[in-house]
């Protein structure tokens, strides 16, 4: 599904990735490790297109699409969705309204016709009601006055509404309780099914406990450093990254 | 004698003097002499020009060079260009700044009285020289629309009194305003515990080069309700000037929306009077600018009595060639304590070529009030657009979105449906006419 080879990205004239292999085949779930200023938000913006992060080697090829050609928008037409570790506040643009823009431009994309507004009230009704959420929530603008672990939620909402086949998970689980962690994990447990891949990209052992996933991989100083199965990280969570011999944040 | 940085503006002079004779209600004397001790009183101060600190973002030279002609008469032909469907209630229709009587609808209530300003002049000669002699113009401006007014409308409210419905205004021009001047004058009295809405709406079409002038002079009286709805559409070429006066009495509420879309140069001037213990006014509007629009609100907020309230939220939207200014005044008198006055000013750049201007000014005479303002310029948030992009809006629609709630922010609070609707409705067609650029 996703196969990225020798990827090399620039921040602000910072090298940051530096040359990242990383081959994700359909139905996977991989967990990517690492300590802090080792490159995992960037390596989730550089998936999914943000701008500014500047691609200077490497490819990323999407479904046999080169994606580096593709504006963020194309990207999540073609089926990706990044949840955001920090979810931006959008004051006066209402939860529903953004929905139904998101739901409708991702359809314009594939040439498909809009959704009726009475097909997207169930959908999304039904979606809020899975995931726990209060549908009062879905009048309010994004984010704006939700608490942490209510914008992971409704990254979670989002998630499901638009369906995507491959999910970028950027630390969804950092900042959450134990019952947003549970409802997150099952957010993403939903999505598993042999067509459909993740990266979840996470800072603790913790949300591996509900997302067991295929694949573990460490990032350190722009690398992919070691890999293995969800031992892997186990023996993080007890051994640290210096019990593996990893040095932490060189930058 | 010109008063300084002024332009004489002695064209008009020269259009009067050939065609003064010719404008409505002649017949009547004092008509006439009030024409033209009008039209003297502008001579003595001209045009304010660009050095004048009012005026400091808007260049009347154009009406100072240009040779705008009067219109003396207009066709009573129907014409309708505008009207909002979806709101019922009386609708009145000026064309070319001429009361349109075969296309307007005047429905009776008791208690209100709605006509037109010509008929005005003939039927109740004494009331109509007490207004107009009221001779508190504050402007030179002020006075060249008495000295040329054509028509307008006069609406009483008795006490007690709820309209049953909005009252739509709607000011439309023929080719025949091509190079003229229009101005038009109205008066609005709305007495104790009475409720009335006007929705008035002003277009033109891009071909013809015309400047409307637009005088509106109001009360409001004590826990009484007038609420003004503008949306100003004019031809590219125009120039708008709309000036309002309300005398706003104690308990009593003003309310005024407008959104400016149109004109080469928009000049919205509302010049609200706490007068009254506990007097509320609410100014609230929108303007979206582009490719040689250049739009003016300018509000002078006077608290003149205790425990007012005033609050004005002000959005801009600058594209290519677009350029704003908000200048909002508060004067807060010595006896005007326990006042409070919010100001918020913020517009949006979406071009590098694009001017917004912003300028509070605060006067405040009374130690215990709490007066606040705010004015930003910026760009759309990156990181807002991202996140909408990553969820699969293009460009366009993700920067439409954004607009959107940035501007319907002003119109949120509006009850009366069809309308808040239109301006939403309003605002997104300009954005996406530009996308279709």
């Amino acid at each position: 599904m996703l196969e990225i080879k020798n990827l090399h990205v620039e921040v602000g004239g910072q090298k940051i990735l530096k040359g990242l292999n990383l081959n994700i085949n359909d139905g996977e779930v991989h967990a990517i490790m690492g300590p802090n200023g080792a490159g995992k938000s960037t390596l989730s913006y550089a998936i999914c297109g943000k701008p500014g992060y500047e691609i200077t080697e490497g490819s990323v090829t999407f479904k046999g699409k080169n994606f580096l050609e593709l504006e963020a928008s194309e990207r999540a037409g073609e089926g990706v969705f990044l949840g955001f570790q920090y979810p931006v506040e959008i004051p006066g643009v209402s939860n529903i309204n953004f929905l139904r823009a998101a739901i409708n431009s991702v359809r314009k994309y594939r040439n498909e016709g809009e959704l009726a507004a009475g097909d997207f009230l169930k959908l999304i009704r039904s979606k809020a009601a899975e995931l726990e959420m209060d549908p009062e929530m879905l009048k309010r603008a994004v984010n704006v006055g939700f608490s942490g672990g209510e914008k992971k939620r409704n990254e979670m909402v989002q998630m499901s509404m638009l369906d995507p086949i491959f999910a970028v998970l950027d630390e969804t689980d950092s900042g959450l309780d134990i019952d947003a962690l549970r409802i997150v994990a099952d957010g993403i447990n939903r999505m598993r099914c042999p067509e459909k891949s993740i990266l979840v990209i996470t800072h603790y052992q913790r949300l591996l406990d509900y997302v067991v996933p295929d694949f573990v991989h460490v990032l350190a100083n722009g690398k992919i450093v070691k890999s293995g199965d969800k031992s892997l990280a186990i023996r993080l969570e007890k051994e640290g990254y210096a019990g593996l011999g990893i040095e932490e944040n060189v930058a | 004698m010109t008063a300084k940085n002024h332009l004489e503006g002695l064209k008009f002079k020269a259009q009067f003097d050939l065609w003064g004779n010719s404008l409505p209600r002649s017949e009547l004397d004092w008509v006439v002499k009030l024409r033209h001790e009008s039209m003297a009183k502008f001579l003595q101060f001209g045009l304010p020009g660009p050095k004048v600190e009012a005026w400091k973002y808007t260049n009347l030279g154009q009406l100072n060079s240009g040779n705008y002609e009067l219109i003396t008469s207009a066709d009573n032909v129907v014409n309708e260009t505008g009207l909002l469907e979806n709101l019922k209630g009386s609708k009145v229709i000026f064309t070319d700044g001429f009361y349109n009587k075969a296309s307007s609808t005047i429905e009776s209530q008791n208690g209100v009285k709605l006509l037109s300003l010509n008929d005005y002049l003939k039927d109740f000669p004494e009331a109509a020289q007490k207004i107009l002699n009221k001779n508190d113009d504050d402007s030179s401006l002020q006075s060249l629309n008495t000295a040329l007014m054509t028509g307008g409308y006069v609406l009483f409210v008795d006490k007690n009194t709820t309209l049953t419905a909005p009252i739509q205004i709607l000011h439309n021009t023929t080719t025949s305003s091509e190079n003229k001047s229009i101005a038009t004058k109205c008066f609005i009295d709305v007495q104790e515990n009475s409720f009335a809405q006007i929705v008035e709406i002003f277009i033109g079409a891009d071909e013809q080069n015309y400047w409307r002038h637009h005088v509106t002079e109001a009360i409001v009286s004590e826990n009484a309700v007038l609420e003004i709805y503008q949306i100003q559409e004019e031809g590219k070429k125009a120039i708008h000037t709309a000036d309002t006066h309300v005398d706003v009495g104690q308990r009593a509420n003003f309310k005024h929306y407008s959104l400016n879309l149109g004109g080469k140069i928009s000049r919205t001037e509302i010049k609200p009077t706490l007068k009254g213990l506990q007097a509320n006014v609410d100014l609230r509007g929108a303007f979206l600018g582009r490719n040689g629009n250049a739009h003016d609100v300018f509000t002078h907020m006077k608290h003149l009595c205790p425990e007012g309230t005033s609050d004005q939220i002000y959005r801009g939207v600058l594209d290519k060639g677009g350029k704003s200014s908000f200048q909002g005044k508060v004067y807060v008198a010595k006896d005007a304590q326990l006042t409070n006055a919010d100001q918020s000013n913020k517009n949006l750049i979406l071009d590098r070529n694009a001017e917004a201007n912003s300028k509070p000014e605060l006067l405040i005479y009374a130690d215990d009030v709490k007066c606040s303002h705010g004015a930003t310029v910026g760009e759309l948030d990156a990181d807002a657009l991202y996140y909408l992009k990553s969820r699969g809006l293009d460009q366009n629609a993700a920067t439409a979105l954004l607009v959107e709630a940035f501007v319907s922010e002003v119109y949120e609070e509006i009850k009366l449906e069809p309308l808040r609707s239109k301006y939403l409705e309003l605002a997104l067609n300009w954005l996406s006419k530009e996308h279709k650029k």
